[in-house]
């Protein structure tokens, strides 16, 4: 049966192989059909939109001051003006695109990080994984803002760029372990073992075979680090930690608070800054519902007892 | 014997972080032993054993690492950090002294009350999954959990204490009240510390209960639930001591890791309010550049952490009868 | 006439969130008379555990009854309140569940279970609750020392005795198994068949029994309800079931059953093997096969597989316990062509020597060769090298499968791998390999992904993947044990055909003896990783002289055995 050549091979053009996407269309569709995945993805692709076009949306720009100094909401300057005359709404708009960038580069970083961490740790045994198991347990025990705070104060104004990397150092050890956990739970699956009857190299088992079968739990991974990179990044941008010359919503709120905007009465320059970061957080910690449900299937069920 | 093996690690970790702590200026570009001793030397003339102390700490460009490392540890040991710029001449070891209790009160006690109450929560939302009394504790508390801690703090100071005055709006304790054990300045601390609290447990309590929440519904789709109900026990003991014991175990793991977090946001709590506790120390110390104190008060906050963790870890021993074998 | 369930027209719907709704249970009607043993039989997807849930109204979102009644002693259960049906759970109806080993809460001792069931209903009094515990749990054949135990300290049998007898404390009139041994040891699953059996008699309350085993329910059970796509095809006696079935798909399933003791077994698709087996062996099987395994082309000389007193020795699974001897001084030679069994319950060893001839794990002491190869002793390439020779069929081919990749893609990579083909030639490759397993329209199946495949489906697309590299020997570990009954014979029959018309050597894991009789010229029994016994299948299976495999044999289930029973 093995000589038998006889099937012509221009059947092989017939049937298209399904498309590669076809997982992700599905996927997106489930994040879809949850009520609140759609909602964060509705406002996420807001505050990206705004970000894209901040140039075209803002009335004005971000550093333009000379305007009347602590001015409440009129025509011209709808939220007011700062302490050092600038517009708030500008600043507001403009601030979206540090948010916005911070909370995708860092996320992306730490979430590579935590997938080479964390899979090669699902894939060894004995004393290395052990030493692993040590590290990234202090890594997720040690207090990640203070260490932030700390590492920021003897790299005096690194900017945006020490923000990044400081957020990515402490913010990789949980997904790393999420990650960890899933590959040991894959490779012990026979279709692992298989790949490797089958000749499969290593790297081939690892990014064909289990990485592909994670992506609900990297996307997840992804969210979380995102949102907690736009906190840390707020939190270090309000306490002066960062370079506190660009226009960040963390750098509004730091402005407002040294020139006593709580005394003079201007709330909405407390407020807004602070609303946008929580509506951003808010938006990928909704998507995440939707991508647990997708990991979790008892999350997913709808109506019960 | 699982008591032994966690207080082996837990001493490990231990190690670990103060060495960590020891590692990370002599890590850092520049000399944070020369800005630092530049710093003190405008509070006059800097004896030699102030600058070794410095040195211990902070580190000897071109010096024999090792021997920093046994003289770090024996400050550590000894508890003598050296003493603090920006509040000279007082000792770093005084300055913590006065402002751990705060934060221990502050921190520890709303952090534990709010777990608490947020897995109790959780345990609700998960027995009426999908009606109003799951939607509404989880919708609002997932909201809840993505406001900036310093925004919520900043909300907070200015409506109730800027606008309506119902709140102090800093210190630990007013002007005319003096450290005292009596009633009246009991009473004085916990309304000062009122403000803080509520920041704490508005932003920290939506992350617990949807924690629990998503633990239980797991738990609530186990066999021995299943098995449970078809024995006909009451609605309560299979929610309680069914589901929810079980779901406790992962939520108390999630409860130890997410401390640090907590920790962290108390940070910048005790910025907005003033409240004299660890984290304004330590923005006061970064804010002087005043890197003894920074240091000293990393490692405490580190180490406070750890050990928290050490009893959550503890705890889940004597929750969990697997783990006794 | 007593009837204590009558069911009538029930229906139940599976609605998730997003999919088509599937009617599980299609308006289904029966009567349970007081004191009766039924069996309920379907295979997988036929909905017999959904209307098992659906009786005791334990179903769960996404299932739901959607129209029918379902009368308890003349009240419909489906009216009932939470609390009064909580209430009628005692002295009513209570379930076995399948998963009995999960069905116990991991922090509660034993003890507690029942106190809780006991506070729950109050139907004994405090006083009496010890004496109670210590007669039930002694009723199931466990010491009273269990009381005081988790569940994680308890094997998976003695839990399924625990929730029996914590089902048994409700005093229940009608008790549900739903398939109560499915994921039990062979001789554990008999043993707790046999317990189940005395109770109903000792304690007469009315039993169902769910099981996709037709043998199992018809040697217990006194009337069979079979079940398929959701609806009651045959409902009888257990003897006229078993002597004249009226319906096809009773008869199919029927077909699927035989001795392995018997002189001549056949099975549908087996027909070729009604000669008796041991005058075949007779005439030196080792000879002709690997002649006809020379015969192939382009292939290097063959090999055996020498497995030489080998050992394997686990370090104790906690401190202060004894190593584990998985496997203890085996030796056996697999000759190129031939067919051998390697037979034992779960812990007998049996997988992990397929570990240690696979090189996934190193013996203790002694050695595994393959040719010239030492299989402890492998570098990267000489384990390509074996792996290119010697393929594994997995047991569940659900776990084999990834779920992300097309047949195709799954097929193509031992081709490119071992055969060093490309684009149209490994396509025309993957596709001829689909033919021989079966699977046309090749290009049809090709593209599918493993999801839209049945589980027989699924396995032969493994035994493809296991061809792609051309190997000498295949290791087919419980290769049907996750299939359907009707699809067992389907598979093995495809088995058989590869070895016959390719020559290629098999080594045939199993519990399952009926299977190794048909498919395996020679067998090995082991226990505690010891080889018991080993000879010709047909001989050894015929006049067993161990007493260990005299236990399996009379584990298989058998309902022309349960005919001699009933008469």
């Amino acid at each position: 049966m093995t000589s038998t050549q006889n099937i012509p091979s221009v059947k092989a053009e017939i049937t298209k192989p399904p498309s590669k996407f076809a997982f992700f269309t599905r996927s997106a569709g489930t994040l879809w059909a949850n009520w609140k995945s759609r909602l964060g993805l509705i406002i996420l692709a807001c505050f990206v939109f705004v970000a894209i076009f901040a140039p075209l949306l803002a009335p004005y720009s971000a550093t333009q001051d000379g305007f009347e100094r602590n001015a409440d909401a009129s025509a011209a300057h709808w939220f007011g003006t700062t302490a050092a005359g600038e517009d708030v709404l500008s600043q507001l708009i403009y601030g979206s695109q540090i948010s916005v960038s911070v909370g995708f580069i860092a996320g992306i970083l730490s979430t590579i990080v935590a997938i080479v961490i964390g899979l090669s740790w699902g894939y060894i045994k004995g004393f290395g994984a052990d030493v692993i198991n040590f590290i990234v347990n202090l890594f997720l025990v040690i207090p990640g803002l203070p260490l932030m705070i700390v590492i920021a104060a003897y790299l005096q104004n690194g900017g945006l760029v020490m923000i990044v990397a400081v957020i990515v150092i402490t913010g990789w050890a949980w997904g790393a372990r999420v990650l960890r956990a899933q590959t040991q739970t894959l490779r012990s699956r026979d279709f692992v073992t298989a790949a490797r009857f089958s000749g499969e190299p290593a790297w081939r088992i690892v990014f064909k075979e289990i990485l592909p079968n994670m992506t609900s739990i990297i996307a997840g991974g992804f969210f979380g680090a995102a949102t907690s990179a736009i906190l840390a990044e707020a939190g270090l941008e309000f306490l002066g930690l960062g370079d506190s010359s660009i226009v960040s919503w963390g750098t509004i709120l730091y402005w407002a608070q040294n020139s006593n905007a709580l005394l003079t009465g201007q709330w909405i320059l407390l407020f807004a800054p602070g609303l946008c970061i929580a509506l951003l957080a808010l938006s990928l910690t909704l998507i995440n519902f939707g991508v647990d449900a997708i990991s979790n299937p008892r999350l997913r069920e709808g109506k019960s007892r | 014997m699982f008591v032994l093996r966690k207080i082996g690690l837990f001493l490990l970790t231990l190690w670990a972080a103060i060495t960590l702590n020891f590692l990370l200026p002599r890590l850092m570009p520049g000399s944070p032993t020369d800005a630092a001793i530049a710093k003190l030397a405008q509070n006059g003339p800097v004896t030699d054993a102030t600058r070794a102390a410095i040195e211990a700490q902070l580190g000897v460009p071109n010096g024999n690492i090792l021997e920093q490392y046994f003289s770090y540890l024996h400050q550590v040991l000894t508890l003598n950090f050296g003493v603090s710029y920006t509040f000279y001449p007082q000792s770093v070891s005084e300055m913590i002294g006065q402002a751990f209790p705060y934060t221990v009160i502050l921190v520890g006690l709303v952090t534990v009350i709010a777990f608490v109450v947020g897995t109790l929560i959780g345990v609700l939302t998960a027995w009426k999954r999908n009606t109003w009394l799951d939607a509404l504790p989880t919708l609002t508390g997932s909201f809840a959990s993505t406001f900036p801690y310093f925004w919520t703090a900043l909300l907070l100071l200015f409506f109730m204490g800027y606008v309506l005055h119902l709140f102090p709006t800093s210190g630990a304790f007013g002007p005319t009240a003096s450290p005292a054990l009596t009633w009246d300045f009991f009473t004085n601390v916990l309304y000062h510390a009122a403000l803080p609290s509520l920041t704490i447990l508005i932003t920290s309590l939506g992350g617990w209960i949807i924690g629990m929440r998503n633990a239980m519904i797991n738990t609530l789709g186990d066999d021995y639930v299943t098995f449970a109900e078809a024995n006909g026990l009451r609605g309560r003991t299979v929610a309680i001591r069914y589901a929810a014991r079980n779901a406790i175990l992962p939520n108390l793991t999630g409860f130890g890791l997410a401390l640090g977090g907590v920790v962290g946001g108390s940070v910048l709590v005790e910025q907005v309010f003033g409240y004299p506790g660890i984290g304004f120390l330590l923005f006061n110390a970064v804010i002087g550049q005043d890197y003894p104190l920074m240091q000293a008060l990393f490692l405490l906050i580190t180490v406070s952490v750890l050990i928290a963790n050490f009893l959550v870890d503890i705890m889940y021993g004597v929750l969990d009868p697997r783990t006794r074998r | 006439m007593n009837p204590i369930l009558e069911v009538k027209d029930l229906s139940v719907v599976y609605e998730s969130n997003g999919a088509v709704a599937v009617q599980a249970v299609d308006h289904v009607s029966f009567t349970l008379e007081a004191g009766e043993f039924v069996g309920l039989v379907g295979e997988s997807g036929s909905g017999k555990s959904t209307l098992g849930f659906a009786m005791t109204r334990l179903q769960k979102p996404p299932a739901r009854t959607n129209g029918g009644q379902i009368n308890f002693r003349g009240k419909d259960i489906r009216e009932l309140d939470e609390e009064s049906l909580r209430q009628q759970r005692q002295g009513g109806f209570a379930m076995v569940l399948q998963s009995g080993m999960n069905a116990l809460n991991p922090v509660r001792t034993i003890r507690n279970h029942f106190i809780d069931i006991f506070k729950a209903h109050g139907h004994v009094e405090k006083g009496r609750w010890d004496s109670r515990q210590v007669e039930l749990i002694e009723k199931v054949g466990l010491t009273r020392e269990t009381l005081a135990r988790f569940p994680g300290e308890l094997s998976g049998g003695m839990r399924q005795r625990v929730s029996i007898a914590l089902a048994l404390s409700l005093e229940p009139q009608l008790m549900v198994f739903d398939e109560p041994t499915t994921a039990l040891d062979v001789l554990v699953q008999q043993a707790i068949m046999e317990t189940i059996k005395s109770l109903q008699k000792s304690e007469g309350f009315t039993a169902v029994l769910i099981s996709h085993d037709l043998g199992v329910v018809l040697e217990s059970t006194q009337r069979v309800l079979v079940m398929h796509q959701g609806r009651i095809v045959e409902d009888a006696p257990s003897r006229d079931v078993l002597e004249n079935p009226q319906d096809d798909y009773t008869r199919m399933l029927l077909s699927h059953y035989a001795d392995p003791r018997a002189e001549v077994v056949e099975l549908p698709g087996f027909t070729h093997r009604t000669r008796p087996v041991a005058d075949d062996a007779e005439s030196a099987p080792g000879a002709t096969r690997a002649a006809r395994a020379a015969q192939r082309e382009g292939r290097s000389a063959d090999s055996a597989i020498v497995v030489d007193g080998v050992s394997k020795i686990y370090p104790p699974p906690r401190r202060g316990e004894q190593p584990v001897t998985a496997v203890d001084d085996v030796t056996f030679t697999l000759e190129p062509g031939q067919s051998l069994a390697l037979v034992g319950a779960s812990g007998s060893g049996k997988s992990t020597i397929a570990k240690l001839i696979t090189g996934v794990e190193k013996p203790t002491s002694g050695a595994v060769t393959f040719g010239d190869l030492d299989v402890a002793r492998l570098g990267r390439r000489q384990m390509r090298e074996l792996h290119k020779n010697v393929q594994m069929i997995f047991q569940d081919p659900y776990s084999a499968l990834n779920p992300l990749h097309t047949v195709e893609y799954t097929l193509t990579r031992p081709v490119v791998n071992f055969g060093g083909l490309r684009g149209k030639e490994a396509r025309t490759r993957v596709l001829e390999l689909l033919e021989t397993v079966g699977l046309a329209p090749v290009e049809q199946f090709a593209a599918k992904l493993p999801h839209q495949l049945s589980g027989g489906q699924r396995q032969r697309v493994v035994i493809a993947r296991a061809l792609a590299s051309n190997p000498q020997v295949l290791i087919a570990d419980e290769p049907v044990s996750m299939l359907d009954v009707s699809l067992r014979a389907g598979v093995l029959a495809l088995l058989e055909d590869l070895r016959e018309q390719w020559g290629v050597s098999m080594l045939y894991i199993t519990h399952d003896l009926l299977s190794a009789r048909l498919v395996t010229d020679n067998i090995m029994v082991l226990n505690g990783g010891k080889v018991v016994e080993r000879g010709k299948t047909a001989e050894v299976l015929q006049h067993p002289v161990d007493p260990y495999t005299i236990r399996l044999l009379d584990a298989v289930p058998n309902p022309a055995r349960a005919r001699d029973g009933v008469a």
